[in-house]
C-alpha cells in the first residue's frame, strides 16, 4: 500500500520504516577492544524496533526527502515575519570549524578562549545594534527570549517591591508567542487595540486605566508593526508606558528594517529579543535551531540568566556565574553557540554600512513590490501617494479577487504550482497574505514573484479551476489537516 | 558583504516605479528625534577571506575533543558519527526551509519529522513523541508543566541525583507558576523507591528521575515509577540518554508516561553546548498537552499518504495564551540529524554503540579502581559514566590532565556543575570512540598522578 501512484509519476517516498531489511546497517563499527562485561538482568532492556538499512538507502531516502521541500535555496520564500533571507555558506563553514564544534560545554575557561571572545563579542556586537546596556546570549530562540526577558522584568519589579505588577499588555495583532510566553511567566495578557495596523493609544491608556497602571508590568509591541509598519508614535507608546511604571518590551522579529537605522534603546524599550534566525541569516532549518538573544536596560541587566560571558582587564574571557539577583537558568550551558558563530560572522561580513544597507534595501524591495501589485492585490494600508509606505513587509487582503469566487488558500496553492513559497496567510489580520520579500532577492526575483501574482489573478478571471483545484503540479494534492487533527496519527506502526 | 543583490541603476529603478526620489523617503515617517544619528559603532566589514583567517584564528585559541582525548561526558557526551550526516544536513532544500506549515511544498521535512517522532518512540518504548524542543533541560522543564496541567496538581518530586542545569532550568520555569519542587534525597547516589513513598502526598503531579543519573548511575525506575503509580494521578517522568536505550531498559518498560531528554548524543557535534535537541515523548492519552510541533500522517485529496502539521490549536500561533508552551520554532535540523543518524546506525547498531560504551566504561572503572587509593563513589550499575573518589586533589589530575593532552573528566564539585558536590569526585565517561589504547594511558596518568 505504500507506493500510491503520484503526480507527475513520482512515487510517494517509503517511510523508512517500510525499507526496514533484518541485519542491514549503514555503517559500521570496530571490533571491541576490551574485556565484556556481562549486563545483569535487572537494568538490561529487550532492544528498540528502529529501522535498518544500508547505507545507499540512507543516501536515497534523505536526498529524495530533500527534494520534496521548498527552500530559500530553491524558492522565493515570503514568507511575512519570517525574514527567509539568503543563508550564506561562510556561516556555515565557519560553525563546522573543529576548533568549535568539538568544544565540551564544561571545558575549563582557560582551554576556550575563542569561543568565549567569539560570545562576547557577539554580545558586544548586539548590545550596540539594540542601543541597549547588556545582551543576555542564553535563549534559544525569539519565544524563548520573552520568555526569558518577561522573566527578568518581573524579577525586577519583585526586587523594587512591586510584584503585583504582572500584567502584560500586546496589540491585537502580536505574535501568538508574545500571550504564550506571558503565561509561562505566571503573567497574563490583556489586549490593546489597533487602528490601521497601529496600536490605539488611547485604548492603551484606557487599558493601563482599567488594570491600574500600578499592575502593568510591560507592553510588548513590534516595531515595525506585525503588519509591516513603523510607527510614528512609538515614542509617545513608550511615554505613555514608562508614566505607568511600566516596561517597554520590543518583540525584534522585524529588526530587519531597522538594522543601523533605529535603535531600539533610542525609542524607549527597556528589553527586547533578537532572532538570529531572521535578521542574521542563520538557517531556519526546517523549524530550528534558532536563537533568541535579549538586550535589556542597565537597570534590568543584574537579573539577566546566568552565565555571563565578560572580558578581563586582562583582556582573557571568562564567564560569570555570580549575579546574586539572576533569574537563574533557562537553558542548560550557554545557548545555541553554534547558531551564534554564524551570527557573528554574519555581522562580521556586513559591518556598520552592510547591516544599515540590509535594512535599505529590504524595506526597498517591499515598497516595490507593493507598488507593483497593488491594484490587483489590495493592501488595507499602503498609499504611496499619500506617504503610507510599508516597512519590510506588507499586507494584501485581496478582497477584490476572493469576491471572484477564490478563497485565500486557494490563492496560496496556486502559488506553490508556480514554485513560489505561500506568504504568511491569515495573521496578523483575516484573509491576509502578508508578503516579506527580504533583502537577498534580486530585483529578476522580485519581478518575477510580481508575473507570478498577476497571473494568479488572471486565472481566476479566466480560468478560475485551476486555481481552485491548486495545486496542480506538485507532488501532492491539498492535505486533509482536518482529518489529521480529528484522529492524530504520529507514528507508524505497521 | 551584505548579501544585497540590488545594483545602483536598479535602485534608481525602483525608486522611480515606487515615485521617490530617495530611499530616506521610505523611513521619513520615523521620528527624527530616535533614528541613528551616526553609524553603528561595530568593525569594518570583512570579505569571506578575511572571515575565514579570523575565524580559523579565533577557532585555534581552543582545544577540545578534536585535538584532546575526550572523558568528560555530564550531559554532553562525544560519540561518533558518521560523515554522510553532516553531508545530508548540509541540503539546502534542509537547511533553509521553514517550519513546514505549507503540507504541499514540505512534504520533506514533514516526513523526516514524522520519521524522527516514531523512531523517538521506538527508543523510548513510548507511544507518541514529539518533533524535539530546544534541549534536555527544557525538555524536563516541559515534561513538568505538561504534568501540572494534567493533574491540576503543584508539586513536582525531582530526584537530587538529575542534572544540576537541568535542575536549575526546571527552577526557574517554574518559579512563576506556583509550582513547588521536592528534591528527592539520594543514598548511595540513588533515589530509593522508599524515598519516593516518603514524599508522596495529595499534590504530586510528577515524579522526575533521570537515569543514568548525573553521577552515572543507573536508578531504579521500576521501583520508583511503581511507588509512582500508587496515585493514579501522578505522573512518572524518566529523564532519558536516547544511546543508553539500546542497551538498557527503556522508561516505557520501565512504567514511565513520559520521557524526556536530551538528544545531543545522537549524530550531533560537542557545539559547546549547543544547539541541542530536547526529547519529550509520551503515552498516546497526553497527546492533545504536548508542547511544539507535532506531525501526522493524512491523506490529500487524491488519496495520497501525505504529511502535515497537526493538532495546531494545541499551539501558541492559534491559542496565544492558553497554549500549551511558547515553543515556536524548535530544532528541526538537529532532530533530522539524530533521525538520521538512528536511521543510519540501525537497531543493531544502536545496540553495539551502547554495548560498546557500557564494555569500555566497565574496562576503564575496572583499571582505574586497581589503583591504590582509588575507588567507585558508589557501588550501584553504571552505563557510560562513573564517578570515583580520587586520592590526590581533583583539581589537580583536571589540570595535568589537561597539559598531557587529556581531557579526564567532570569534577563535581567545579562551579560549572552548581555545587553539585564539596566532596574530590571525578565524574568519567567513556564512548565508543575511545579506545582501549587512550583508556589504558589515561590509567598511567592517573597513576602516575596518584604516587
Amino acid at each position: 500500500m505504500t507506493n500510491h501512484p503520484s503526480r507527475g509519476d513520482r512515487p510517494v517516498e517509503p517511510l523508512v520504516f517500510e525499507k526496514h531489511v533484518a541485519g542491514a546497517y549503514g555503517v559500521d563499527f570496530p571490533p571491541l577492544d576490551v574485556p565484556e562485561t556481562p549486563v545483569p538482568h535487572r537494568v538490561a532492556g529487550s532492544g528498540v524496533p528502529l529501522p535498518s538499512i544500508g547505507q545507499h538507502d540512507v543516501m536515497a531516502h534523505y536526498t529524495h526527502l530533500s527534494d520534496r521541500n521548498f527552500s530559500v535555496d530553491g524558492n522565493f520564500y515570503p514568507l511575512g515575519s519570517c525574514t527567509m533571507k539568503h543563508n550564506p555558506r561562510i556561516n556555515e563553514w565557519a560553525a563546522s570549524l573543529p576548533g568549535f564544534s568539538c568544544l565540551h560545554p564544561l571545558q575549563d575557561e582557560d582551554c576556550i578562549q575563542g569561543a568565549l571572545r567569539l560570545l562576547y563579542e557577539t554580545r558586544t556586537m548586539l548590545e550596540e545594534i539594540s542601543g541597549l546596556h547588556e545582551v543576555s546570549l542564553q535563549p534559544a530562540a525569539g519565544a524563548h527570549g520573552e520568555f526569558t526577558a518577561l522573566k527578568v522584568i518581573r524579577a525586577f519589579f519583585t526586587d523594587h517591591g512591586q510584584p503585583q505588577r504582572t500584567v502584560v499588555l500586546a496589540p491585537d495583532t502580536a505574535h501568538g508567542t508574545n500571550p504564550a510566553s506571558c503565561t509561562m511567566c505566571g503573567a497574563s495578557v490583556k489586549q490593546v487595540r489597533t487602528i490601521d495596523g497601529h496600536t490605539d493609544l488611547e485604548h492603551l491608556q484606557e487599558v493601563i486605566a482599567e488594570v491600574g497602571p500600578e499592575n502593568v508590568a510591560a507592553f510588548m509591541i513590534t516595531n515595525p508593526s506585525t503588519a509591516g509598519l513603523f510607527d510614528p508614535s512609538i515614542k509617545e507608546m513608550a511615554e505613555i508606558v514608562h508614566g505607568a511604571g511600566a516596561k517597554v518590551y520590543l518583540d525584534g522579529a522585524n529588526m530587519n528594517a531597522l538594522l543601523g537605522r533605529v535603535k531600539p534603546g533610542d525609542f524607549g524599550a527597556d528589553a527586547m529579543h533578537y532572532n538570529t534566525h531572521k535578521t542574521f541569516s542563520t538557517p531556519h532549518g526546517g523549524g530550528g535551531p534558532g536563537s533568541g538573544p535579549i538586550a535589556v536596560t542597565e537597570e534590568l541587566a543584574p537579573y539577566l540568566p546566568v552565565p555571563q560571558v565578560m572580558m578581563a582587564d586582562d583582556g582573557s574571557f571568562y564567564l560569570d556565574r555570580d549575579r546574586e539577583k539572576s533569574i537563574g537558568k533557562v537553558r542548560s550551558f550557554f545557548g545555541q553557540f553554534g547558531v551564534l558563530v554564524r551570527c557573528w560572522t554574519y555581522i562580521s561580513a556586513c559591518g556598520p554600512e552592510g547591516l544599515r544597507h540590509v535594512a535599505e534595501t529590504a524595506v526597498l524591495n517591499a515598497n516595490y513590490l507593493a507598488v507593483r501589485l497593488q491594484e490587483v492585490y489590495d493592501m488595507p494600508y499602503f498609499a504611496p501617494e499619500k506617504g503610507a509606505f510599508c516597512a519590510h513587509e506588507f499586507v494584501s487582503v485581496p478582497q477584490t479577487l476572493l469576491d471572484k469566487g477564490v478563497t485565500l488558500i486557494d490563492i496560496a496553492k496556486r502559488m506553490i504550482d508556480y514554485g513560489v513559497h505561500p506568504p504568511t496567510m491569515h495573521w496578523p489580520i483575516h484573509d491576509c497574505l502578508m508578503v516579506e520579500p527580504t533583502e537577498t532577492e534580486s530585483k529578476h526575483a522580485l519581478d518575477q514573484f510580481v508575473d507570478v501574482m498577476l497571473q494568479i489573478a488572471n486565472e481566476i478571471d479566466q480560468e478560475i479551476a485551476c486555481v481552485k483545484n491548486a495545486p496542480l503540479v506538485s507532488d501532492i494534492a491539498r492535505a486533509d489537516e482536518v482529518g489529521a487533527a480529528r484522529k492524530p496519527v504520529l507514528v507508524w506502526n505497521d | 558583504m551584505d548579501y544585497t543583490q540590488i545594483t545602483d541603476a536598479q535602485h534608481e529603478e525602483m525608486l522611480s516605479i515606487i515615485g521617490i526620489d530617495h530611499v530616506d523617503r521610505l523611513f521619513d515617517v520615523i521620528p527624527e528625534s530616535i533614528r541613528c544619528q551616526e553609524g553603528l559603532d561595530l568593525s569594518p566589514p570583512q570579505s569571506e577571506l578575511e572571515l575565514q583567517r579570523s575565524l580559523t584564528e579565533m577557532a585555534s585559541h581552543n582545544v577540545g575533543a578534536h585535538n584532546m582525548v575526550c572523558f568528560m561526558g555530564c550531559g554532553a557526551y562525544d560519540h561518533f558519527y558518521p560523515a554522510l550526516i553532516d553531508q545530508l544536513i548540509s541540503r539546502g532544500e534542509f537547511l533553509t526551509s521553514y517550519t513546514p506549515y505549507q503540507a504541499e511544498a514540505s512534504q520533506g521535512t514533514l516526513q523526516a519529522f514524522f520519521e524522527f517522532q516514531t523512531q523517538i518512540a521506538q527508543v523510548t518504548g513510548l507511544e507518541i513523541a514529539n518533533s524535539s524542543l530546544y534541549d534536555g533541560a527544557t525538555a524536563v522543564a516541559e515534561a513538568a508543566i505538561l504534568a501540572v496541567n494534567t493533574t491540576r496538581r503543584h508539586t513536582v518530586l525531582v530526584a537530587s541525583t538529575m542534572h544540576p542545569e537541568y535542575l536549575a532550568v526546571l527552577r526557574t520555569c517554574l518559579a512563576d507558576l506556583h509550582v513547588n519542587i521536592t528534591m528527592l534525597t539520594a543514598t548511595n547516589g540513588k533515589v530509593l523507591p522508599e524515598t519516593v513513598r516518603e514524599e508522596m502526598s495529595d499534590d504530586i503531579a510528577a515524579v522526575i528521575v533521570q537515569s543514568p543519573n548525573i553521577w552515572g548511575q543507573i536508578e531504579d525506575w521500576d521501583g520508583c515509577f511503581e511507588v509512582t503509580h500508587e496515585d493514579a494521578k501522578t505522573l512518572a517522568v524518566a529523564v532519558f540518554n536516547p544511546i543508553a536505550c539500546g542497551l538498557l531498559k527503556t522508561p516505557g518498560e520501565c512504567g514511565a508516561d513520559l520521557a524526556a531528554g536530551e538528544g545531543q548524543p545522537l549524530g550531533n557535534a560537542l557545539n559547546f553546548g549547543g544547539p541541542y535537541l530536547g526529547l519529550l515523548a509520551a503515552k498516546e492519552k497526553f497527546v492533545r498537552k504536548m508542547p511544539g510541533r507535532l506531525v501526522g500522517m493524512t491523506k490529500d485529496e487524491d488519496g495520497r499518504r501525505v504529511f502535515c502539521l497537526t493538532l495546531q490549536t494545541r499551539e501558541q500561533h492559534i491559542r496565544g495564551a492558553k497554549a500549551t508552551s511558547n515553543v515556536c520554532t524548535n530544532q528541526g535540523l538537529i532532530a533530522l540529524r539524530a533521525s538520521m543518524f538512528m536511521t543510519t546506525v540501525g537497531r543493531e547498531g544502536l545496540t553495539e554503540v551502547a554495548s560498546h560504551c557500557w564494555h569500555k566504561a566497565h574496562y576503564l572503572a575496572e583499571q582505574i579502581t586497581a589503583i591504590d587509593g582509588w575507588e567507585l563513589t558508589f557501588d550501584g550499575d553504571f552505563f557510560n559514566e562513573f564517578t570515583v573518589n580520587c586520592p590526590v586533589d581533583v583539581t589537580h589530575i583536571v589540570d595535568s590532565g589537561k597539559e598531557r593532552g587529556v581531557l579526564v573528566g567532570v569534577a563535581a564539585n567545579g562551579r560549572r556543575m552548581r555545587k553539585l558536590s564539596e566532596g574530590n569526585e571525578l565524574i568519567i565517561a567513556v564512548t565508543e570512540k575511545r579506545t582501549r589504547h587512550e583508556m589504558d594511558a589515561l590509567v598511567s596518568l592517573l597513576k602516575e598522578l596518584s604516587t
